[in-house]
């Protein structure tokens, strides 16, 4: 028994110890850099633990022009709504493209591929014109709309790699049972694929809540997102480390906060898709 | 798979097609265009077709070379590091243990930071005056002077790429447990009844089965680290002496100096390159199905 | 390619006038001189606009200008200057009498990519009516039909003569050497920061000559704790963006120009540059150390001089009360100081010029100069303003303006934004680490600026 303990020591906590370590020191350091009065960041002695303790960066955030809570609001919303709409494409595509074999297949899937190799930095005008036309300039749609063309194809790619790692021998058996190819899908499928969609789920969030290139093209101050919110603390007299520090631990705890619960999902998929046994 | 002939897989696929057309199409088209003009807006009156003299310049640029090497090491050291890291979180988030939807939420906060954040985040942790960095390594006396990690053309470009590895980390890690969990369990049970060890039941068991993801997920995050700008540009612009400065980064940089057509034409010459890597890929994807 | 040099002469010449003026003209040129002014240049004008009033003389307007909205751009370099942009714009609004809105809308700095996300989006036509500023994206604007012409506007406004005639040219020589695309609004002159407290120690006085200049670095440069190691450098370096202005001092010190970057002189300035640095005059750090780092360091007491504009000032003072001063950049066989810019423009695209006019020339010379110049600490271009007592009485204005005299900005043409952003931060990292000669690195700076 004794032995059991010391190997899932040796082999699950300790280089799970190791590794958090490495992940999680940037956000300490972001965290306590938040808290720490201007004048202990630039001390000739470096401080682990504050001396002072302020939390007057976050009473800044949300009562000066910065408007943080608007540009929560906002990529939020941005993030939820391009987050439906590219999963909800992109698993249907998906199945398609790993279900039939049609015209057209591998040339679709490889400019999905390529799509994504182009720098956006090269698109940002004829863009620009496009939302402007489209009367999107300024909107949250138009962000959904331009996130959703660089996380479609990469969603595509990955539920793609998914759904060829399952078995398909039950979705099989129920085509021979006489369901449909509909039935067979939102049955079999999709409780199945549950942890993977969760994944790409998140994968489209993160993206398009750190966008900034486009963010800061398409928005103005009522509709900006929180990368705008934050690279606008930075200006020609040097960065607010205070309010940039504190700006970006509001950002990540929520969102941890989200993956927590949806990270149940990653397990729950498992016993409700009926694979095991 | 279904090989009649059947409307439904173009309906299935038409939402996500009309999306990427509606949007993509005309800009994508209009920098191939322009990679073949003398497309240099701070110069407008001079544009024309210049044929192929914008990709003749890039290969007689020695700072194309220079980037294209480097662009090559990132994404090798970047993309297998997070890959290796990214594999052993996801196994051990897969094993269980008290806490783990905590470690599993609070492991995914280098993805969650803004790229505006981590580049000064980081640039922060390793200045070399008073960062935190030097101040350990002062502490543990590993070093005895104070290392400009930053200011150096030798510690510069590792450096960027530690921040790179941090930040892929969780991709990796979440994705590829994703694919674990698709896993059968049988499968396990039978071999603990072979007597199969763990080494062996990872190399014949769990990566065969989830390596359709495996190949997915880097082949995706290769292009994704490969060009990616705001981590490098954020923390040292490319500097110093160009030492971090990637492919991307040069495309940026010329792009935003609105010199297009020759940033188009290197953006080309970089897809293509990619498209290189995914070939294996794309047709071990294809002869399977035949 | 026209080269559009800043002639050291003729700006030393100008803004010594322009000093002078300020100071006789005394305080109020609100009120009287305006009628008289309008009256003379309203023969000149096109007939387009006689902008006459201003909110506080309170006489009524031309009616001429229509009630209408206007999109203004903008930049804050922090909270509380976003704060004092939004108050001037109440301002502005609630007492301009004329019914025009000014819609504020503000966009990072983004390390200077203001500029391009500027620029993209008015390619791309957006409709923002008028922006903040920088001189080094004129070319690229004009050279694009982007910029509304100014200079009928200028010639009609009755305040013209509040800002010095060779402001104006320089607007001019950024521009298409004919006509005024963009209106003045301030500007800050970069100055030596040092310790009076740490000169004491090394025994040195306020350097006098560029020569002195270099020996109190080397001076400065010391061990205070007896561990073997510097503990306070000379001198705060930036080798990162945004260098290139204190090493334009470095340049001009030694005799050499931006006309021709490969003279012997301009070598010997690159010279200096790389000797400080290889002697360890400077932080270690120094190639990547940015704005940020140069005033850290010098906040945090690790450089005794570091060289920087009044926008920093502030901080300076509560950190260090009394024991920061300033001096201007000494003189060797030449002297040049980079003047730092910030001014406005009106777009072709906008539909009621007149009416953003009437805004651009509130900033420039009327209460919004007044509120922005008074709450940043920036230059104001208004000669009326810059006579006021708070300017007058401020030791780090003062070695602003006694700065003005020399002051200059590397010369402004199509290549100069990729030449700042990129190339001389990265050309002159290779001569610092030694892989390239000074030689080789001007002679590349040379090529890159004047290609």
């Amino acid at each position: 028994m004794k032995q059991v303990d010391m190997k899932k020591i040796f082999c699950v906590y300790l280089p799970l110890i190791v590794i958090l370590l490495f992940i999680l020191f940037p956000f300490y350091w972001t965290l306590i850099t938040s808290v720490k009065p201007e004048d202990e960041l630039y001390g000739t002695v470096v401080t682990y633990w504050p001396r002072a303790f302020t939390l007057e960066s976050y009473r800044k955030l949300f009562t000066t022009t910065v408007n943080f809570f608007g540009a929560i609001k906002n990529s939020f919303l941005v993030a939820t709504m391009t987050t439906l709409v590219s999963l909800t494409a992109s698993t249907l595509a998906a199945y398609a493209f790993s279900r039939y074999q049609f015209a057209g297949r591998k040339i679709l899937m490889c400019t999905f591929l390529c799509n994504n190799m182009f720098p956006t930095v090269l698109l940002l005008i004829p863009l620009y014109s496009i939302m402007r036309k489209m009367g999107l300039l300024y909107t949250p749609t138009s962000l959904v709309l331009s996130y959703t063309t660089f996380t479609i194809p990469f969603s595509v790619w990955l539920l793609l790699g998914f759904l060829n790692d399952l078995p398909m021998s039950l979705e099989e058996a129920a085509l021979v049972d006489g369901c449909n190819r509909g039935v067979a899908f939102v049955r079999i499928i999709l409780p199945i694929l549950g942890p993977c969609l969760v994944a790409t789920g998140v994968y489209i969030f993160m993206t398009s809540w750190n966008e900034y290139t486009f963010a800061v093209m398409f928005t103005n101050a009522e509709t900006r997102t929180i990368p705008v919110a934050l690279k606008s603390l930075i200006g020609q007299l040097g960065v607010q480390w205070d309010l940039l520090t504190a700006g970006g631990i509001i950002t990540i705890i929520p969102v941890c906060i989200m993956f927590f619960f949806a990270q149940k999902r990653l397990v729950e998929g498992l016993t409700a898709g009926a694979v095991k046994g | 798979m279904v090989k009649k002939r059947t409307i439904w897989p173009y309906v299935l696929v038409a939402p996500a097609v009309f999306i990427i057309l509606c949007v993509v199409f005309i800009p994508v088209i209009n920098a191939i265009i322009m990679s073949f003009q003398n497309y240099d807006l701070r110069r407008p009156k001079e544009i024309a077709f210049n044929g192929f003299s914008n990709y003749a310049a890039a290969c007689r640029d020695p700072l194309f070379w220079g980037s294209l090497t480097r662009t090559i090491i990132w994404v090798v050291c970047g993309v297998g590091f997070q890959f290796l890291f990214g594999f052993i979180l996801a196994l051990l988030l897969n094993k269980e243990f008290k806490g783990r939807g905590v470690v599993r939420a609070v492991s995914m906060i280098p993805w969650v930071t803004p790229g505006v954040l981590i580049g000064l985040m980081w640039r922060w942790i390793y200045d070399g005056n008073f960062g935190v960095l030097n101040d350990l390594l002062l502490k543990v006396h590993f070093i005895t002077d104070k290392i400009p990690f930053l200011s150096q053309v030798t510690t510069a470009f590792p450096s960027v790429i530690v921040t790179i590895i941090w930040q892929g980390i969780p991709f990796f890690a979440l994705m590829l447990l994703a694919a674990l969990q698709g896993v059968s369990t049988d499968i396990y049970e039978a071999s603990d009844i072979d007597g199969a060890s763990a080494w062996q039941k990872l190399i014949l068991i769990t990566i065969p089965s989830i390596k359709n993801t495996i190949f997915v997920t880097a082949l995706l995050r290769i292009i994704w680290v490969a060009n990616s700008v705001d981590v490098i540009f954020n923390m040292t612009e490319g500097g110093p002496a160009y030492s971090t400065q990637t492919l991307s980064v040069y495309i940026f940089n010329k792009g935003n100096a609105l010199n297009l057509g020759y940033a188009s034409a290197m953006a080309l010459l970089m897809a293509v390159l990619l498209l290189f890597v995914a070939v294996p890929y794309l047709k071990m994807n294809f002869k399977e199905e035949v | 390619m026209k080269q559009r040099l800043l002639g050291k002469k003729t700006m030393a010449i100008a803004m010594a006038a322009l000093m002078a003026a300020g100071t006789m003209t005394g305080c109020s040129a609100g009120g009287k001189e305006n009628t008289e002014t309008a009256e003379t240049t309203k023969k000149e004008t096109t007939g387009a606009v006689t902008a006459t009033s201003t909110a506080k003389d309170g006489q009524a307007s031309t009616g001429e200008i229509k009630p209408c909205t206007i999109k203004f751009r903008y930049w804050a370099d922090n909270t509380d200057y976003s704060q004092l942009m939004q108050d001037i714009i109440k301002k502005f609004n609630a007492e301009n009498g004329k019914g025009i809105t000014v819609v504020g809308e503000e966009t990072p700095w983004d390390g200077g990519a203001y500029s391009e996300n500027l620029f993209n989006a008015k390619m791309g036509g957006g409709d923002i009516d008028c922006a903040t500023w920088k001189l080094t994206s004129t070319p690229l604007f004009v050279n694009n039909d982007l910029l509304a012409d100014l200079t009928p506007f200028i010639d009609a406004w009755d305040k013209k003569s509040d800002i010095d005639e060779n402001i104006y040219n320089i607007m001019v020589e950024a521009g298409d050497m004919e006509r005024v695309y963009v209106m003045p609004w301030n500007i800050q002159v970069l100055y030596v920061y040092y310790r009076p407290s740490i000169f004491k120690k090394a025994g040195i006085e306020v350097p006098k000559t560029y020569e002195e200049f270099l020996e109190a670095i080397e001076k400065c440069t010391m061990d205070t704790n007896g561990d073997g190691k510097t503990d306070v450098y000379g001198f705060g370096m930036r080798g990162a963006k945004g260098g290139q202005e204190p090493w334009g001092s470095f340049v001009n010190g030694r005799g050499g120009s931006f006309k021709d970057l490969t003279t012997p002189e301009a070598v010997q300035g690159m010279q200096d540059f790389v000797d400080v640095y290889k002697k360890g005059y400077v932080p270690p750090t120094a190639i990547s150390d940015g704005f940020s780092e140069i005033i850290a360091n010098f906040k945090s007491g690790l450089t005794a001089m570091t060289i920087h504009h009044t926008g920093s000032s502030k901080d300076m003072e509560k950190v260090f009360g009394d024991d920061v001063s300033a001096f201007p950049f000494p003189t060797g066989k030449g002297q040049w100081t980079s003047m730092g810019d910030t001014e406005t423009v009106i777009f072709n695209s906008c539909e009621n010029k007149a009416a953003a006019f009437e805004w651009v020339s509130y900033l420039a010379a009327g209460e919004g100069q007044k509120m922005w110049c008074e709450g940043t600490g920036n230059v104001p271009v208004s000669k009326s303003i810059q006579a006021s007592d708070f300017f007058q009485n401020n030791r780090f204005m003062k070695a602003s303006i006694d700065g003005q005299g020399y002051a200059g900005i590397v010369p402004i043409l199509d290549t100069t934004t990729e030449w700042i952003s990129s190339l001389w931060p990265n050309t002159v990292s290779q001569a610092l680490t030694g892989s390239i000669t000074p030689e080789q690195c001007m002679r590349t700076l040379q090529d890159g600026l004047y290609q």
